[in-house]
């Protein structure tokens, strides 16, 4: 275990010194805070622009609270993927290209804690990046729309952020069991994409599929409370990020015990 | 100008985040031995590009070790 927590600060450290502390949260707050305010201000934009006839009327329809909120989390499923994706595909693939993982596990230090302290720290930058960004964009939807009660908010962020995991997860195997991280990444994200599309498209049989937990999370903030499917995604979410830990592990020790 | 002083206070928070990722960037930029690709072309495209920029520096003009 303590060992653990020095691999874990070690990687810590060093999300700090490549700024990653920085940027990933600042980047997840911009992502999120752009939807409430280009909602706010989409009639004065439209104005600044011009180009409209004299006398043309555009009646837009200020959309609610909840719906600036379901879109700024949909910045959170698209780009926001995409950005974990990227800072995590070379965690293991490019540390093992560099020969640094090398170095480290001639050290007695098990293979499981290498991967699990890897994927911890950067599922905790995940975490926190995801949650500054996503309570910035409550505050300015609570400030230029209305409040959501803050319940709904912790509930919304907590299945995102379980699905975003997943993905991190996925993109964490890819990067332990391929060679290199462009190919890593690419596969991670083709992954996710894949999965959330079936899942979108075939909604009826696959309830309880993690990238549903999205959908559900939306439910919650229109107001029609906790789905009966979410305890079965949730707890498949899970289930699928440990075998995805295991398998890394097992693939990681095979292919360094082969090299 | 009389209106932009009144959206100031709503978007004086966001531009200074972006700010503290321009100034980080060129920071790390100014600080790091070698990038992908030229210094100089990641020096335009961090000042230039708004948002976009600085985070595509780190996500692929940073070369690690």
């Amino acid at each position: 275990m303590n060992q653990w927590l020095t691999l874990l600060q070690k990687e810590t450290l060093e999300m700090w010194r490549n700024f990653k502390w920085i940027w990933v949260p600042i980047t997840f707050i911009l992502l999120g805070v752009k939807e409430p305010l280009t909602a706010y201000y989409m009639p004065q934009i439209l104005d600044a622009v011009g180009g409209l006839p004299e006398g043309a009327v555009i009646q837009i329809p200020t959309p609610s609270a909840a719906e600036v909120l379901i879109s700024g989390l949909g910045q959170y499923t698209t780009l926001g993927v995409l950005i974990i994706v990227l800072t995590t595909m070379g965690i293991i693939a490019a540390e093992r290209k560099s020969g640094v993982a090398a170095m480290i596990l001639v050290k007695p230090v098990s293979f499981q804690s290498f991967i699990t302290a890897k994927w911890a720290g950067s599922a905790l930058l995940m975490w926190v990046s995801f949650f500054i960004g996503y309570l910035a964009t409550w505050y300015y939807t609570g400030l230029l729309f209305e409040w959501v009660p803050f319940d709904q908010f912790l509930q919304t962020f907590f299945f995102y952020g379980l699905w975003l995991t997943v993905i991190l997860t996925i993109t964490v195997f890819c990067s332990a069991s391929l060679a290199s991280p462009g190919m890593a990444g690419f596969i991670s994200l083709a992954a996710a994409i894949v999965i959330s599309l079936v899942s979108s498209t075939l909604s009826n049989w696959l309830e309880w599929s993690p990238a549903q937990l999205t959908t559900y999370g939306n439910e919650v903030l229109i107001n029609q409370g906790i789905s009966d499917q979410t305890l079965p995604a949730g707890i498949l979410a899970v289930i699928c990020i440990i075998i995805l830990l295991s398998l890394s592990v097992f693939i990681f020790r095979k292919k360094e015990l082969a090299a | 100008m009389d209106q932009l002083a009144n959206y100031m206070p709503i978007l004086a928070p966001i531009l200074i985040i972006q700010l503290i990722l321009l100034i980080v960037a060129i920071i790390d930029l100014v600080r790091i031995e070698r990038t992908n690709g030229p210094k100089w072309l990641w020096a335009l495209i961090i000042l230039f590009i708004n948002i976009i920029g600085p985070i595509l520096y780190f996500v692929i003009g940073r070369r690690s070790n």
